[in-house]
């Protein structure tokens, strides 16, 4: 195999190079490129309509690819399915059983196709993903939720390196959500295994995954990591949007706006507010500066900018600021 | 070739969980019972004995044609059903060729064909052998093979074009739809030269047996065999490279 980015393609579980997806004359997905790395979680995140299911077609070899590859542990999805795919455990779009065996029975069906996964691991799987007691139970009579377990559990059976799950939360209930990504968040850590998720619920992406890709319009976006925003050693040095509700605006406006590194972003008259960027380390010396200048001070709070902001930001929305 | 085997099991398991998987042993048993009491009743002298009785039933002219019925319905849903129910999106991504799940779901459909003409042979001779009794002249077994056999290949070709039909479609009424219009056309015969090259009048090779006319002058069995085998080998050609690059949305 020839491709480029051999040194990253080895040491990622999963890496997209170039991935293309053109129906007639329409690019779904546009010259995609990404890696997860061992032990990551990546959420892959894009409003309707964005190519994300599309992307995760590919990268299981249900639908071709009009350009690029997809390596999983290095070997590629285009020459090497059977390889490829051996460390994919996937759930695309909704999980669908057969609704009329039992929850076993279905298990069962993809334990006959790899002839590595034993009882004892069906056992272990439903174990984890808390399905023991609906085993003996046909599938068309499970919830919602217990049908999203047991397609990780489908997933898990054969022991793979990445586990794929395009929107595993859609139709659950709060509740369900939660336990979702508790129970993904052990699975990652109990099975070491990395775990590519698609959805635009933009919270969930935050409170699961270390980094974020974003797609629209089949396009890469960005790649974010979370956590880095949110760690304090970073703060200190970057800058934040703090707003100010003063007393008075005018001569706040002259005193913030003297300062170095400080940028006034926005005044809002009514409200007597002030939108300021400035460094972390420097919000004592603001105000400070302000309480010299005799300006009464109601409220300082910062504005941290969520990924739903920036998000909507990346991919053209109406943010209200 | 285990592998392979193990996807079988899987297919027969998928037909035979379906609680409705019953329902055609069910009508053939009762048909063949009820048929032999009927026919003792009210035409005593025509049938002589059980294997009399049983190469009737399993012939094309007797129940073996409403077998094949039977066949193409089952087959017909095979792949429709997955794509409909969405299973297919698992089905492909368990490391097994696309090639070899496509060739179990049809082992699998010809293993519930030759089940149930084994089922009708058996039942038709156990209710036979109790009405009728099993006395039989030399030739009686062959007679039965020859019935039974030319059933299960009648069966077997409209399962396969049904099976093509499920894959290019993805629509188990268009499937059905053709398989039976088929089996229906297939009494038809145009009397002309071109037509021996149709699929229709080969199907049933128990036309050759006891000396028996073929349909159009210049037929054989084997070039009935012959024209069969180019069927069906063009009808699996075509499910098998539809279904080994077809995009699953
Ligand atoms: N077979 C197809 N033929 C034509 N267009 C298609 C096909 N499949 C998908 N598309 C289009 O490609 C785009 C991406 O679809 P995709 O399902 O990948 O989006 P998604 O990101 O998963 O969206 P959602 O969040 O709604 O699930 C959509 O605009 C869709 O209409
Ligand atoms: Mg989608």
């Amino acid at each position: 195999m020839n491709h480029p980015n051999d040194i990253q393609v080895d040491a990622a579980v999963l890496s997209l190079r170039g991935v293309s997806k053109k129906i007639g004359s329409k690019k779904i997905v546009d010259q995609l490129s990404f890696d997860v790395q061992e032990g990551e979680v990546v959420g892959l995140l894009g409003p309707n309509g964005a190519g994300k299911t599309t992307t995760i077609r590919m990268i299981a070899g249900l639908i071709s690819m009009t350009e690029g590859d997809v390596f999983v542990r290095g070997s590629s999805i285009r020459h090497e399915w059977k390889k490829a795919i051996r460390h994919v455990g996937a759930i695309i779009e909704n999980p669908e059983f057969y609704p009329y065996m039992t929850g076993y029975d279905n298990l069962k069906q993809y334990q006959r196709m790899n002839d590595w996964i034993s009882n004892e691991r069906i056992d272990e799987v439903v174990r984890l993903v808390g399905l023991e007691n609906a085993m003996k139970k046909k599938v068309k009579a499970y919830s919602l939720g217990m049908r999203q377990r047991l397609g990780i559990a489908q997933a898990l059976l054969h022991e793979p390196s990445v586990l794929i799950l395009d929107e595993p939360t859609n139709g659950l209930d709060p509740a369900g959500i939660r336990e979702m990504r508790d129970y993904l968040k052990t699975i990652a850590r109990e099975e070491g295994i990395s775990i590519l998720v698609s959805s635009h619920l933009l919270l969930e992406m935050e409170q699961l995954c270390s980094r974020v890709v974003v797609i629209q319009d089949g396009k890469l976006v960005t790649v974010r990591s979370i956590g880095e925003n949110n760690a304090s050693g970073h703060e200190q040095k970057n800058f934040v949007r703090v707003l100010f509700r003063v007393g008075l605006l005018e001569e706040a406006k002259n005193v913030l706006g003297s300062q170095n590194d400080a940028e006034i972003l926005q005044v809002a008259q009514e409200q007597n507010e002030l939108l300021v960027a400035l460094r972390y380390k420097d919000i004592p010396d603001m105000v400070t500066a302000l309480g010299a200048a005799q300006i009464p001070i109601y409220q300082i709070t910062e504005l941290k900018q969520s990924l739903e902001d920036e998000f909507l930001k990346w991919t053209g929305g109406n943010r209200i600021a | 070739m285990r592998s392979f085997n193990k996807l079988v099991i899987n297919e027969w398991l998928k037909m035979s969980k379906k609680r409705s998987f019953f329902i055609p042993y069910a009508i053939v048993a009762v048909v063949a019972v009820v048929l032999a009491w009927a026919l003792k009743r009210w035409a005593g002298d025509m049938v002589g004995s059980a294997f009399d009785y049983t190469a009737m039933m399993s012939s094309t002219h007797g129940f073996g044609q409403f077998v094949a019925m039977l066949a193409v319905i089952f087959t017909a849903g095979m792949i429709s059903s997955e794509h409909g129910m969405g299973t297919i999106k698992f089905l492909l991504i368990r490391g097994q060729s696309r090639g070899k799940v496509l060739a179990s779901k049809y082992v699998a459909a010809l293993l519930f064909a030759l089940s149930l003409i084994v089922w009708l042979n058996v039942i038709s001779f156990a209710s036979g052998a109790v009405l009728y009794g099993t006395e039989h002249a030399s030739g009686a077994w062959r007679d039965i093979w020859i019935a039974g056999g030319s059933s299960l290949v009648y069966s077997i070709v409209y399962m396969s074009l049904t099976f093509m039909m499920g894959v290019l479609t993805r629509s188990t009424g268009a499937a059905m739809g053709v398989g039976m219009a088929a089996i229906v056309l297939s009494g038809i015969t145009i009397p002309k030269s071109f037509y021996k090259y149709v699929l229709f009048p080969n199907v049933d090779l128990s036309v050759y047996s006891h000396g028996g006319h073929p349909p159009i002058d210049g037929m054989t069995l084997p070039f009935s065999i012959a024209i069969l085998a180019v069927y069906i080998v063009l009808f699996l050609g075509a499910s098998f490279v539809t279904f080994k690059r077809r995009d699953i949305a």
